[in-house]
């Protein structure tokens, strides 16, 4: 049963509910959605850059080693810009046993990590500050651990799709969360 | 009154806390001032160490570390171009009505200032030092200066002498050029409750041993005062390439039990090392207004200082005897010094310094200034080119040119990157409990960042 959905041009979130009927798990997913005009714009110019190597060739009479170092090119630019590895990232919530952490590749891989509810001590929203941009992040703080375990490795999905994944894991490991915060100036839309 | 807006003001500076300095200092208590007058501050520098990310300081002051090494002497590697998306995110989440840039030296702050001002934003230029015009340094970081002031908003300095320096330097017009001087904490600056009795006078000096701060004129006077006044001591705190001549001179003369050295003094403990003592020395060459000798007289010590620069505007008469930066006059000034010692009340001069100086004072100064540069008009693109070219015959060209380029960049990440994809922070609403002096949400916060 699909609960709630919110999208935007990458991504979109989905938060469903297995077995309503009992206090069964919460699934919160993040799917990247597919866009057609990158693709296609990727593709469209590497065409370009072959069709132009091959004219070299023929016209212009240069070596053969043009059009094949251009075909590396093409293959390693395609690689670059339209892998998408990551299909869909899930955080599945089971009260009372702990919280899975999923990220679903589009090779069919599938990774998984379980955390025990006792084991985490708060989720908390960061700001994330690299030397070209600031986006929040999702994060527990977990017992006995140095660092920091990100809920969403390779995403980033904007903060109106954590904020929910956010208040239900604060739901179920009991942490009261600064949500008063939040409610009064509402998240950013 | 308080009819005029809240303002959304971004600090930029490479020079900010855990750096302990006048420029830090001064960042941080307008900042304070300016939160409890209702505005929103967000201070922007470079990492330092480990230290990187978001944080959050007293009173809701967010302060963002961006992962910029330092290069040289704290200042981030200029590249030119490299800092405009962080700024652009920065200023669009935030909100920022207003960019405030500190110091000349500091080359994130004249990046920020460009990157802002290609935007479109109101800019505020502070310059806290003195520079020199012959030597190549100084000519090559007026040029700079003269670049990034060409377009600023309105401008500060913290004195008239200061204010001269700047508009001579940079070649901007004196009106835009407001003189807001420093103030000290007089509430942490409190005189001793007794006076350091007996016979000895103590004279105190701190600061950084370096030459710009005089210590070769120290070396001088400390052995004739030594020699003129048997009960006089010294106690010298601070640290720096001088303190070797320092400890030669002691050596020399002899002097180990009557001058002691402390080496760096942390800023909490100033007061404690100021408070034992009677006369304040200060030695410096060159200072565009003197933080030191403000909280020497907040102490209630009498002061001795060189006629430099902005010092002359810092004291009255009366809490300050001057002298020229030679060996023989400053001690003809120590000698007058400790003459009118006997006349001096501290806890008077503590009194007056509050009336005096006061950061809120200087934070409800600025803020007028806010709202002047706020007022200033739109300006395009062309217009603003042509206030470029006239900074020089090459220079000129060159400045307009790296405008445009920065222009064309901008309007490529507005492309790429457009802003409604930059999402807004929302503000943090801090209810102070006057029980237990800071909210509950608020600690919250306090701890999520800290662990970063």
């Amino acid at each position: 049963m699909v609960e709630s959905c919110i999208s935007n041009k990458i991504y979109s979130y989905k938060h469903e509910c297995k077995w309503p009927n009992s206090e069964a798990a919460d699934v919160h997913s993040i799917i990247v959605r597919k866009s057609r005009s990158k693709g296609f714009l990727v593709f469209f110019s590497a065409l370009l850059i072959l069709a132009n190597a091959i004219l070299l060739f023929l016209i212009k009479d240069k070596s053969i080693a043009v059009v094949f170092w251009s075909f590396i090119w093409d293959v390693l630019i395609v690689k670059l810009l339209l892998q998408k590895p990551v299909e869909k990232e899930s955080v599945v919530i089971m009260p009372a046993l702990g919280v899975q952490l999923e990220t679903h590749y589009v090779s069919g891989n599938i990774i998984r990590r379980f955390v025990p509810i006792d084991k985490i001590l708060k989720p908390v929203l960061l700001e994330c500050v690299t030397p070209v941009t600031c986006y929040w992040s999702l994060s527990l703080i977990v017992q006995e651990e140095a660092e920091l375990m990100l809920v969403f490795k390779e995403l980033h999905p904007p903060v109106k799709m954590l904020v929910p994944i956010w208040k239900a894991l604060c739901a179920a490991t009991g942490s009261e969360g600064s949500l008063n915060t939040f409610t009064e100036d509402g998240p950013c839309c | 009154m308080g009819d005029s807006k809240r303002h959304r003001i971004l600090m930029v500076s490479d020079f900010f806390y855990p750096n302990f300095g006048g420029v830090e200092n001064h960042i941080y208590l307008l900042s304070q001032c300016l939160l409890k007058l209702g505005h929103k501050v967000v201070v922007m520098t470079h990492a330092y160490g480990n230290r990187s990310g978001v944080r959050y300081m007293t009173g809701g002051l967010k302060v963002y570390y961006v992962p910029w090494k330092p290069f040289l002497l704290q200042n981030t590697l200029p590249t030119f171009y490299g800092t405009l998306p962080i700024i652009r995110t920065i200023l669009i989440r935030e909100q920022i009505s207003l960019v405030h840039g500190h110091q000349a030296f500091s080359t994130l702050c004249h990046e920020a200032l460009m990157h802002a001002r290609t935007m479109g934003y109101k800019v505020v230029f502070t310059d806290h030092s003195l520079y020199g015009f012959a030597d190549v340094g100084s000519i090559h970081m007026n040029k700079v200066l003269q670049f990034t002031l060409a377009d600023v908003s309105q401008a500060i300095c913290v004195s008239h002498t200061s204010k001269e320096n700047t508009v001579l330097r940079s070649g901007l017009p004196p009106e835009k050029v407001y003189v807001i001087p420093n103030a000290v904490d007089t509430a942490m600056f409190k005189p001793a409750a007794e006076r350091p009795s007996g016979n000895e006078i103590t004279i105190v000096v701190i600061s950084r041993l370096v030459y710009r701060k005089g210590a070769d004129l120290l070396v001088e006077v400390i052995p004739e005062v030594c020699r003129m006044y048997p009960n006089v001591r010294f106690i010298v705190g601070g640290d720096g390439p001088k303190r070797v001549r320092l400890e030669e001179m002691r050596e020399k003369h002899s002097l180990q039990d009557r001058v002691e050295m402390l080496g760096a003094v942390p800023h909490a403990q100033v007061r404690s090392v100021l408070i034992s003592g009677h006369i304040f020395l200060n030695s410096s060459l060159t200072e565009a207004f003197c933080i030191a000798i403000l909280e020497a007289a907040s102490c209630g010590l009498l002061t001795v200082s060189t006629r430099v620069g902005g010092v002359p505007e810092v004291l009255p008469d009366d809490m300050i005897v001057l002298a020229e930066p030679d060996p023989t006059d400053m001690v003809q000034a120590i000698k007058k010094a400790i003459s009118i010692l006997p006349m001096i009340d501290p806890q008077d001069m503590h009194n007056r310094m509050k009336k005096l100086y006061d950061w809120h004072d200087v934070a409800k100064r600025t803020e007028i200034v806010y709202d002047r540069a706020l007022k200033c008009s739109n300006q395009s693109l062309l217009e603003r080119l042509s206030r470029y070219l006239a900074c020089g015959a090459w220079a000129g060209k060159l400045f307009c040119l790296v405008m445009i380029i920065d222009f064309l960049l901008w309007r490529l990440l507005q492309l790429w990157k457009p802003a409604e994809d930059i999402e807004v922070v929302p503000d943090i609403v801090l209810s102070l409990d006057e029980d237990r002096g800071m909210s509950q949400d608020f600690q919250a916060f306090n701890e999520d960042h800290s662990l970063r």
